[in-house]
């Protein structure tokens, strides 16, 4: 019952909110024009706009070519960056993991921001390569993370954790010296502003590297519900109910390196989503992943949605890093969730 | 043996204290020494463009300017030969600045730049920032800031450069040329219809000149209208919503683009609507010709006109060769 509750209340909030994010933005465009838009360009789809007056071009390529890929990008990287989040705690069992705390973002922004500064050459074309390098950059992070957390047969947690607060302050000096000695300085702002984390110039074409690695591995991730729900109770426990536990941890850190690779080459480094939507997240329904993965997939799709609707309208016709804003509102947020909440976590 | 432990013990914890006595021993002997050697007896005071007093020797013999635009007008005001050394970042006049030594200004390298042993180091508050004064003035060398709001005060900050180095004469001439030159591009251009510019420093990540800039008007004598004066932040981050929107007639990058239109286009498809793409009036201009508040802005100037106006008659360019 309280599942069908939560699932339709998410269901009308991702329409409220789609309809807002389309028809807000940093220039004026009324509701109706926005929505002769969607409607004309959808029946062209089907063959059937002929019905309809065609749209203002300037208003169309507004909502078209500009708001909604950058609004379903908000949705894939919010959703993805949460599920990743949701990973990481349950790899480690603590609710501090994300994966900046496990230096994987950091990985990945440092192997970005090479290739973006063209002190890596391209193999694949752009639209494959910057993706490719953070994947690498990240894949790289969280290998020396889990190297020295790896004590002869077991993953020590305590040192995962160290290891990965140590690495990330590592590869965010790499991307520092990188940056600060960058040869170019008009690619220096750009590379600032995209560290920061920003959806701003979405195209369309971009959408697919993020779409496939976000759907396939929260796709993995329900498919591993119940191991994962093992793993909460303790490795021990998890072992004797017959699960693989060390080929499980390796399986997460891949998936996690791949996702957040994809996911930072084309909006930099968002942060908190991956820490706070999952917490909110267990608040309402639970700690089982049956529902934990979908719902924060959802919850923190619709949080970034709504932070890169602040960053673009807050200053009007100028665009805000939204990486800023997902740290301003989503701190004092999840602070607040932490006081007032019995807040428990699986086992501990 | 204890006792010598002891002794070791305290002999290092003294030494914790080394570093820091001949770091003040260094820091006075060259607080003295530096005002002993270099600047004889100064006799005059000065205000700069910051509001504050500055204590300048009469006749000025070795500057060291802490940003290119500051090296440029230097020059412009007669003053190549007092010019010790320039930034890291120089590169104008190439004959003059591959001759000189380079000093790292941000941040400053204080050590490289008192081996110069400057008598004036000339600022401006757009790359410095004015706490760099400080230890310079410690070491007794003065630094004056520069501002540059309006294109007027470039021209300003020549005729001040040479009160300043005492070549008045050379400066004034200098600083006239450029006015004339600026004023006869402002006739030229009063009544022609002008287009709605765009001017991007950056090509993928939109940044524009503000509402405080002197760019606009650079472009207003150029014969065309700024789309972006009306920010409050000197440097804001458009939107593409926004170049929709404005719908610029013109487009001028201080990027660099071997195919300007198709460079925009690759980066901004949705942009195909606008005029300036449309019409593939999509420029480039060195950047340093705009984005550097130098003598050079009137020759950026003029580029920019030919680039609006082409099909008009427009008077010739000044001769801008620095010497």
């Amino acid at each position: 019952m309280r599942t069908t509750l939560c699932w339709s209340s998410l269901a009308a909030a991702t329409l409220f909110t789609l309809g807002m994010a389309l028809s807000l933005g940093s220039t004026n465009i009324s509701f109706a024009t926005t929505y002769h838009v969607v409607v004309y360009r959808v029946l062209e789809a089907f063959g059937g706009a002929s019905a309809l007056a065609s749209p203002d071009p300037i208003a169309e390529r507004i909502v078209w070519g500009l708001r909604l890929p950058r609004v379903l990008l908000a949705l894939l990287v919010g959703g993805g960056l949460s599920v990743v989040g949701v990973a990481m705690q349950a790899l480690v069992r603590n609710p501090l993991a994300e994966p900046y705390i496990l230096g994987i973002s950091s990985g990945a922004s440092a192997g970005a921001s090479l290739f973006y500064l063209g002190l890596l050459p391209p193999v694949l074309g752009q639209a494959l390569s910057m993706p490719l390098a953070a994947f690498l950059g990240g894949l790289l992070a969280i290998g020396i993370v889990y190297l020295v957390a790896y004590t002869g047969t077991r993953l020590s947690v305590a040192r995962l954790l160290l290891a990965g607060v140590a690495m990330s302050a590592l590869m965010a000096s790499v991307t520092s010296f990188i940056t600060f000695s960058s040869p170019d300085p008009g690619k220096l702002r750009a590379v600032l502003f995209w560290l920061l984390g920003s959806l701003s110039g979405t195209q369309w074409g971009e959408l697919i590297p993020p779409l496939a690695t976000t759907v396939a591995g929260t796709a993995f991730l329900l498919v591993l519900a119940r191991p994962l729900d093992a793993m909460l109770i303790g490795e021990e426990s998890a072992y004797h109910l017959g699960i693989p536990v060390e080929r499980l941890k390796r399986a997460l850190i891949l998936l996690a390196a791949l996702m957040t690779g994809a996911l930072v080459a084309v909006a930099g480094a968002i942060g908190f989503v991956g820490l706070i939507v999952p917490h909110a997240v267990r608040l309402v329904v639970g700690v089982g992943h049956r529902r934990v993965v979908p719902f924060s997939f959802v919850g923190g799709a619709l949080f970034l949605v709504w932070a890169d609707l602040a960053a673009r309208t807050i200053l009007p016709e100028q665009e805000l890093p939204v990486g800023i804003l997902t740290a301003l509102c989503g701190v004092p947020f999840f602070l607040v969730l932490l006081r007032r909440g019995s807040y428990g976590f699986g086992g501990s | 043996m204890f006792q010598l432990f002891v002794k070791m013990r305290d002999f290092f914890r003294l030494c914790r204290f080394a570093p820091l006595a001949t770091g003040v021993v260094l820091l006075f002997a060259l607080a003295t020494g530096a005002g002993c050697d270099t600047a004889s007896a100064p006799d005059r005071t000065v205000t700069d463009a910051l509001g504050r007093s500055v204590a300048v020797p009469d006749t000025v013999q070795r500057v060291v300017p802490l940003a290119p635009n500051l090296t440029e007008l230097a020059v412009a005001a007669g003053g190549a030969d007092r010019l010790r050394a320039v930034t890291v970042s120089d590169n104008y006049p190439p004959a003059l600045v591959d001759t000189l030594p380079r000093v790292q200004t941000l941040p400053v390298d204080y050590e490289a730049l008192v081996q110069h042993s400057p008598d004036l180091v000339l600022a401006t508050d757009q790359v410095n920032s004015p706490g760099d004064a400080d230890p310079l003035a410690q070491m007794g060398v003065p630094t004056y800031f520069f501002s540059f709001d309006a294109v007027d005060d470039i021209f300003t900050s020549i005729e001040t450069l040479g009160t300043l180095m005492r070549t008045e004469s050379d400066a004034q001439a200098r600083a006239d040329t450029l006015r004339r030159a600026f004023d006869a591009l402002r006739t030229a251009t009063e009544s022609v219809p002008r287009p709605r510019v765009l001017m991007l420093v950056g090509d993928e990540t939109l940044y524009a000149f503000g509402g405080p800039s002197y760019v606009h008007t650079l472009i207003e004598a150029a014969g065309g209208t700024s789309i972006t004066d009306h920010f409050e932040s000197a440097a804001p981050t458009l939107s593409e919503e926004f170049v929709l929107q404005e719908a610029p007639d013109v487009i001028i990058g201080l990027f660099e683009a071997e195919a300007p239109t198709e460079h925009l286009l690759r980066l901004h498809p949705t942009w195909d609507v606008v005029p300036a793409l449309q019409n593939d009036r999509v420029y480039t201009v060195d950047a340093d010709l705009v984005s550097r508040p130098g003598p050079r802005v009137v020759q950026g100037a003029y580029r920019i006109a030919t680039l609006l106006h082409h099909d008009r008659a427009l008077p010739a360019p000044p001769s801008l060769r620095l010497p």
